[in-house]
């Protein structure tokens, strides 16, 4: 059997490509950009980096959901795991790079950063950023959201580790790796819950920085995990494809179609009850979230919900379609495109709102013109929000090209990953029962 | 369930792999199964038993569509026709608080529809009692179970000596009164 995948030829120069793809559609979003400040590539960076790193989070944590559960099933695919999670190390670094750009003031993506709204005798003077500037700051941002994900990388870096020198020095009944593996494990999963969430409302939620929904972090990671299940599903059927990975079969594929249903209705759940909440309440400063999406988004806005929710649940209800390669393929490259243009609903209307009074604000100079300041009104924002705004009212082919891009990187990382190990853990203790899973 | 009296032999297991092995065995042999008796929900069984996918899940679809329908119609009923009250200005067709509620019934009719489905085709429900083949298949036994009605002496040895070649737990016979 041949049990290390060699990463070249074809597959190589295609994720190369869609890199190249991704940068020259990044330097033409750089110098066509219709806003001012770049916004528009500064947002496509925001968005694909958050985006690639909460799947990579997801692998993590779902790696070390399932280690400290003691399940056996899934230890003859755990090198894809651990390959996805790797790349939490170049996402810190893309994280880095939105961090260091609001350091030197490169992007004004997050109202909360303009140092003019907590100044009282500025016109931008916000009082409610005020009081939230204990927490929405340049250095919680940095330290705490990128450094987060540090933390992850290197706990994921640990388990990589010791899965590995389990592979050369573990014995057929030896345990003590897998303790190991274990107590890092159990060690993760309370940083994350934490620090997920933290991560989540500091690069995500705070571009609506007046708003805020306690449900948004699972909202998203639930949407992360469906990703995560998806590009783990689509990597098993190349693989396959290849000839590699025979120890995995059709259960293998079954169980994780079933988490990929399952969490595209949790996401549903979480979506629904976050805007039947809102809804019901009909606070204004909650309910300006889903007025700004309605009004400017109303494609996406419903379009989000039939691919995400209708198309898995309908599709993948049956057992055999959790079974079968085509429909797993098309329901995979749905759900991850559908998942971007979730966050992409979540993200650019609020930074194309701040663009907008951020322009608006230059152009009136200071002092003058303070009583038409309008920024927690939703009035003025929904105005600007209707108009069509290239790569905010809808992805156009310069997002799609930088989602390749990123898609590439993200590919090109996990698939040297996953060549610098063994594809098939060795003296993994589960190994056994996960060769002769069976639903 | 036929009348009259049932003869059965069958062999008692200690766990899900001999009684898998076994069952192969007589597959192999085409021996006639009349059940397999097992103490918890055992994966795998149906493939091997050849059985046709079950139905039952389709009777939970049907029903739970008939829960998610009875629940939105007739609360569009009740709140546009029957009796209209506004809810905090909300208007009266107000579809998203609808939801949780036909979410509800969706489950509810989906469980209930399911459990009496199963009970009837299984002649299972309260006040119904059918006779054991043995109880420690309640417990912690794995039983394979021939049918020796209508069968010659010596296709019953037969059978009996096959059942010990599958090295089971111990081999008994037994005749069931329905």
């Amino acid at each position: 059997m041949d049990n290390t995948f060699s990463f070249d030829g074809r597959l190589k120069t295609m994720t190369i490509g869609f890199m190249v793809v991704g940068v020259i559609c990044l330097a033409l979003t750089f110098f066509m950009d219709s806003q001012p400040d770049h916004v528009r590539f500064w947002s496509n960076i925001l968005h694909n980096s958050v985006f690639f790193t909460g799947i990579s989070a997801m692998a993590l944590f779902a790696l070390t959901a399932f280690i400290s559960a003691w399940a056996g099933w899934f230890a003859t695919i755990k090198r894809l795991f651990e390959a996805y999670s790797l790349f939490l190390l170049t996402g810190f670094i893309l994280l880095l790079v939105v961090a260091g750009g609001m350091w030197a003031h490169a992007h004004h993506l997050y109202h909360w950063a303009d140092p003019s709204t907590l100044d009282p005798t500025s016109p931008n003077y916000d009082e409610i950023l005020v009081g939230k500037s204990p927490f929405l700051n340049k250095g919680v941002f940095t330290f705490l959201g990128v450094g987060a994900v540090g933390v992850w990388y290197l706990i994921a870096r640990m388990i990589r580790n010791l899965s590995i020198a389990e592979d050369k020095d573990g014995g057929a009944l030896d345990h003590s790796f897998h303790k190991k593996m274990r107590i890092w494990s159990a060690a993760f999963l309370p940083i994350a819950g934490f620090t997920i969430p933290a991560m989540v409302w500091l690069f995500i939620m705070s571009v609506d920085a007046h708003w805020y929904s306690t449900l948004f972090a699972w909202y998203n990671m639930a949407g992360w995990f469906v990703c995560f299940c998806a590009f783990t599903i689509l990597t098993i059927i190349y693989l396959k494809k290849k000839g590699m990975l025979e120890n995995v079969t059709t259960e293998h594929l079954h169980d994780l179609g079933k988490y990929m249903f399952g969490f595209s209705v949790f996401w549903t759940y979480c979506w629904f009850s976050q805007y039947m909440l809102i809804w019901y309440a009909n606070v204004g400063e909650e309910t300006i979230y889903f007025r700004e999406r309605l009004d400017g988004f109303p494609v996406l806005f419903y379009a989000n919900l039939v691919i995400n929710f209708l198309v898995p649940f309908f599709v993948l209800m049956r057992n055999d379609t959790k079974r079968k390669y085509g429909t797993l393929i098309f329901v995979s490259i749905v759900l991850i495109f559908g998942h971007w243009i979730d966050m992409f609903l979540m993200l650019k209307p609020g930074i194309l709102k701040t663009a907008k009074e951020h322009a608006a604000h230059s152009d009136h100079g200071h002092g003058d013109h303070g009583h038409e300041h309008a920024a927690d009104h939703g009035g003025h924002a929904v105005e600007h929000a209707a108009e069509f705004v290239s790569g905010f009212t809808m992805p156009g082919f310069l997002e799609l090209g930088t989602f390749l891009g990123f898609l590439g990187l993200f590919l090109f990382v996990f698939f040297s990953r996953l060549a610098s190990a063994k594809l098939q853990p060795v003296n993994d203790p589960y190994m056994m029962e996960s060769v002769t899973h069976h639903t | 369930m036929a009348s009259g009296k049932k003869e059965v032999l069958y062999a008692l297991y200690n766990d899900e792999t001999e009684l898998f092995a076994a069952i192969r065995a007589a597959k192999a042999k085409h021996l006639d199964i009349m059940d397999v008796f097992t103490p918890f929900p055992v994966h795998g069984l149906d493939p091997i038993m050849e059985f046709e996918e079950s139905r039952l899940h389709i009777v939970g679809f049907v029903f739970g569509a008939l829960g998610t329908l009875t629940a939105f119609l007739s609360m569009s009923w009740i709140f546009t026709r029957d009796w209209p009250i506004i809810f905090g200005g909300k208007p009266y067709w107000s579809v998203p608080a609808f939801i949780p509620i036909t979410f509800e019934l969706t489950v509810l009719f989906c469980a209930i529809g399911m459990v009496v489905s199963f009970y009837t085709v299984c002649g299972l429900g309260p006040g119904v009692t059918n006779e054991t083949l043995d109880d420690r298949i309640t417990d912690d036994k794995f039983c394979l179970a021939f049918s020796t009605n209508g069968k010659s002496d010596g296709e019953v040895s037969d059978l009996k000596s096959f059942l010990n070649s599958t090295k089971p737990f111990e081999v008994n016979a037994k005749t069931l009164s329905k």
